[in-house]
């Protein structure tokens, strides 16, 4: 195929405007697959994605149609669509050369439609605005025009009115990627120069990497050189997804495939990286992309300690496709060995953590996420800390620093008070307010990133029926009077229930924190204490009763069989809890500390 | 050997809230063909062994007919009983009449299990029975005339809204029928039944376990000895069909759902009357392994108050006791005790003795 005959593109939305199934028509039309072949999001291979409703990796499919008598190569690489997945966005943009913007004509622009486009024209992509969703009888498709052109610039005639369910635009919408994307630069008489972006496991391919080619070819046979890794490999495959694997000799300019390269080693191929030929190596890397940003941390153990290496194999095989997240290994006295993982986000955090439970049946405790403080030592020097643990004595301390968001809220301009109201509640400061239309607002706020950990999230689609979506960038440290609170169940201190709080609030959320613990945690055979303390000092306090009853009273008509089969199922239960001194506590109750109100009984 | 028999008559003429047994309403022409099937699957399985216990339980076994009472007794005959045999019967206060009654002694049933549960109308009511205090008087009576003296009172207990003062009641009116022997059962919510499908909740544990301890000091008080979690006795009126459970010996179990354990294989008959009736008895069946056996010995014997002999628990399954699981280990924490013949729970343990025997279940 010449090279002026491909387009490489993605789809950008804000989460749920209609992405994957926009996507999944394209298919269609393009004859990828038939209606009848056609699952429901089809691009959504994982089952957390298709049941929550999101794209959380990327995929990418091959496309071919005729268009004016000419045939095309469309490569549509799919995006995820939350605000924790920026990294992977960020991924499939270095590989595009256009982005198709969805709006849902029923919601309008939303925080990530705005975020995402930023980050699309930073990578200085064509980008063509979309309409979906007009078949609703909701929509508001004027309304949703004016948003588009007052926010962005574009011009009426530019945007493509589309509806995924029933098929209307779709045809339009393949014209202009064709028309208004420009076909892939680049040069095949030059150096191999093809970016890494993206890589999955097979058990008997070994490493699959996702490429793009941006200079020269990639042939079967070829050595190729991972230049940040300095790793050397033979190609003995490639393939394109049609969405079906299919073999080709060679990659040339704009081109997207897998590279095959008996490739074991999961953590030589680094998401970013460029490929380049050993014989005839390029010069420089390509400049890869916006690097991803962890910001939250939490301490991932398993519940049954034998399985510490299943553990350790299960992330570094997530890790291979999802270069957002890194772990290390970490010991807790209470939990024993596990892992400090760092996330993109708390989606993102939620998404690894049910994988590993799902994919490599896992059962795990996870601790209290952190962000990462700055602590301003006594001699003067500075430590960062992404774990309540590692905190240093408090007479050694000068002060703690905590990262600082703005967020970015957008709102229906009814919920503007009550998402005030919030924001005062978790830290905010104030910073302004600006009216896209009268009826529709952006809030603007500076909280510690340490308060939207917990539970803002639910509480801002709680108070705004849904309505409201946020954004948020990171915008340096401040210093906060910040203390570490442990809990201790027994009278020992529980390393993995320590948290980092506000001295102000540090009293209101000892005193939810041990109520919460005390619902979670079942009776023991003794009265067990807990307790938040600061230092020596206990500042909350709740006594678990001891159990009173634990028994089979009625043995019937011999029917023993049955109380045996109980006593086992009860036995099986308590496996999954973490025993800590004496007392057996569930995993749930590891998250106890994450809610900043009372649990009902 | 197999010396005790289990026979289940799952025939009711009302249900009750909580029962979760398997029971049909009363049907005179079920009645017959059930009977007929009990008597093939007691002649496809009986050897002929002594028999030194029989338990007929339900459902109602009061509420057949006394032309089926017959029935049954005459299939009964079968069995080569012991000249000391504990013969069983459950009624309940409604079905029983006086003839019935002589049937029963005639053919000799000598305990009489009467299922009484409460002796306050609000509390009958909450559990479906259709009885009052006084019909109990009264059937009490109609045993005595017919000669049956032990006789074993079900108490319920941990219903809702109950009180201390409102069990206290009970437990009174209960011992002024002077029976030999008193089961109490915590109420437990299935949700299979009329309360599990009403959503009622379970009483607080704290004051469930008040009643425990209220019913032990009641009973104790009044010279009953307390030998297994939930049943208090006379000395020397022991249920002697319930021990054999409890010392894991071997039984029959005939009938709808009923449970054996011969030769190192527990089995529960299947629960499905269709199948029961075209012949297909057998519902699960489970081949016991040396551990099960030993595992069973455990959760089952340290029921009893007294707890397991260690003599004899060497003599019958060659091991010692104090080598099994972590027997060692709980005698020290205090979770079991030990004297010269005996291990036991703790008496304050025995309520929370779940907690101890997994310790002897599963990996």
């Amino acid at each position: 195929m010449e090279q002026k005959n491909i387009r490489n593109f993605s789809i950008i939305a804000h989460i749920d405007h209609g992405k994957s199934t926009l996507a999944d028509r394209i298919l269609e039309e393009t004859k990828a697959i038939t209606k009848r072949e056609l699952q429901d999001q089809m691009l959504d291979s994982m089952d957390i994605e298709r049941e929550r409703g999101i794209t959380i990796k990327l995929n990418t499919v091959r496309l071919t149609y005729n268009y004016q008598g000419v045939d095309y190569i469309l490569n549509l690489i799919d995006t995820p669509g939350h605000v924790d997945f920026s990294y992977e966005v960020s991924r499939s943009l270095a590989a595009s050369d256009g982005a198709i913007l969805v709006v849902d004509a029923t919601q309008g622009v939303e925080a990530q439609t705005i975020a995402n486009m930023y980050l699309a024209l930073d990578n200085d992509l064509e980008i063509i605005p979309v309409i979906n969703k007009i078949d609703l009888p909701s929509a508001d498709i004027l309304k949703v025009k004016k948003e588009l052109i007052d926010t962005f610039g574009f011009k009426e005639e530019e945007i493509i009115l589309t509806s995924a369910k029933t098929g209307e635009g779709i045809k339009e919408l393949i014209q202009a990627i064709i028309e208004r994307i420009k076909p892939p630069k680049g040069d095949k008489a030059k150096p191999l120069k093809s970016l890494i972006f993206d890589s999955l496991y097979d058990s008997y391919r070994g490493v699959l990497t996702l490429t793009r080619v941006f200079d020269g070819e990639l042939k079967v046979g070829d050595k190729i050189k991972f230049m940040q890794t300095n790793s050397l490999y033979d190609v003995t495959e490639l393939f394109v997804y049609t969405p079906n694997f299919l073999k080709v000799n060679s990659l040339s300019v704009g081109e997207v495939g897998y590279v095959v390269a008996s490739i074991k080693n999961i953590s030589d191929v680094k998401v970013g990286d460029t490929i380049t030929c050993f014989n005839n190596p390029a010069d420089a890397p390509l400049p890869g992309y916006k690097p991803m940003q962890q910001v939250v941390f939490t301490g991932l153990y398993p519940t049954e300690s034998n399985k510490y290496n299943d553990l350790r194999e299960a992330l570094e095989k997530l890790k291979l496709n999802d270069g957002g997240f890194s772990f290390e290994p970490e010991t807790s006295e209470a939990l024993g060995f596990g892992f400090r993982c760092g996330f993109l986000g708390l989606l993102h955090m939620d998404v690894i953590e049910e994988r590993l439970e799902r994919e490599f049946n896992l059962n795990l405790i996870a601790t209290s996420p952190s962000v990462i403080y700055e602590v301003l030592l006594t001699d003067e020097s500075i430590m960062m800390i992404d774990s309540p643990q590692k905190l240093p004595a408090p007479t050694k301390i000068k002060t703690i620093s905590e990262p600082y968001i703005l967020t970015h809220i957008f709102t229906p301009s009814e919920y503007i008070g009550p998402l005030m109201e919030l924001c005062q509640n978790k830290r905010g400061t104030y910073k302004s307010i600006e009216y896209i239309t009268p009826e529709r607002a952006i809030l603007y706020y500076e909280l510690p990133l340490s308060e939207i950990v917990y539970d803002f999230f639910d509480k801002l689609k709680s108070i705004s029926k849904g309505y409201a979506s946020f954004d948020y960038e990171l915008i340096g440290y401040k210093a906060n009077n910040l203390v570490k609170m442990d809990i201790l169940v027994n009278g020992e201190i529980v390393d993995a229930l320590s948290v980092i709080v506000h001295k102000d609030f540090a009293y209101n959320r000892g005193k939810v924190i041990v109520n919460n613990l005390k619902k979670m945690i079942p009776r023991q055979m003794f009265v067990v204490p807990i307790q938040a303390a600061i230092g020596s000092k206990i500042i909350a306090r709740s006594d678990i009763k001891a159990m009173r009853k634990d028994v089979l009273a009625k043995c019937y008509g011999g029917d023993v069989s049955r109380k045996k089969k109980l006593l086992e199922k009860q036995k099986e239960g308590k496996k999954r809890m973490k025993q800590i001194g004496s007392v057996e506590i569930p995993q749930e109750a590891f998250l106890a500390v994450l809610s900043n109100e009372e649990i009902d009984d | 050997m197999t010396n005790s028999v289990y026979l289940h008559i799952p025939f009711c003429s009302s249900l009750c809230t909580y029962c979760s047994f398997t029971k049909f309403f009363y049907n005179e022409k079920m009645v017959y063909s059930y009977l007929n099937s009990l008597l093939r699957e007691i002649k496809t399985k009986y050897r002929g062994e002594i028999i030194k216990t029989i338990y007929i339980g339900g459902g109602t076994p009061s509420c057949l007919s006394v032309k089926e009472l017959e029935y049954l007794f005459k299939i009964i005959k079968i069995f080569n009983f012991d000249a000391n045999i504990e013969f069983t019967m459950e009624v309940n206060p409604e079905s029983l009449t006086l003839e019935k009654l002589k049937l029963m002694q005639e053919n000799k049933v000598n305990r009489i299990s009467m299922g009484v549960e409460s002796t306050i109308l609000k509390n009958l009511k909450y559990l479906g029975r259709n009885h009052d205090f006084s019909l109990v008087k009264e059937k009490m009576q109609l045993i005595r005339e017919v000669g049956i003296t032990n006789i074993n009172i079900d108490l319920i207990y941990a219903l809702k809204d109950q009180t201390l003062k409102d069990l206290k009641m009970d437990i009174l009116n209960i011992l002024s029928l002077k029976p030999t022997h008193i089961s109490t059962y915590s109420l437990e919510i299935y949700p299979q039944t009329i309360l599990g499908i009403k959503q009622e909740k379970n009483i607080s544990e704290d004051l469930d376990f008040q009643m425990y301890e209220l019913i032990c000091q009641e009973l104790k008080k009044h010279g009953f000895m307390h030998y297994e979690i939930s049943n208090f006795s006379k000395p020397g009126y022991q249920s002697r069909h319930n021990l054999v459970y409890w010392n894991n010996e071997n039984y029959y179990g005939f009938g709808l759902s009923a449970a054996s354990y011969i030769e190192n294989i527990r089995r529960t008959n299947t629960s499905s009357l269709k199948k029961y009736l075209a012949g297909n008895f057998l519902g699960e069946e489970e081949v016991l392994t040396k551990k099960d056996i030993l595992s069973y010995a455990l959760i089952l014997g340290f029921r009893k108050i007294e707890g397991i002999n260690k003599n004899m628990f060497f003599k019958k399954y060659g091991v010692n006791l104090l080598d099994l699981y972590n027997i060692k280990d709980l005698l020290k924490k205090g979770l079991l005790k030990e004297n010269a013949f005996n291990i036991y729970i703790p008496c304050d343990k025995i309520y929370i003795e779940n907690s101890i025997l997994i310790n002897f279940v599963g990996e």
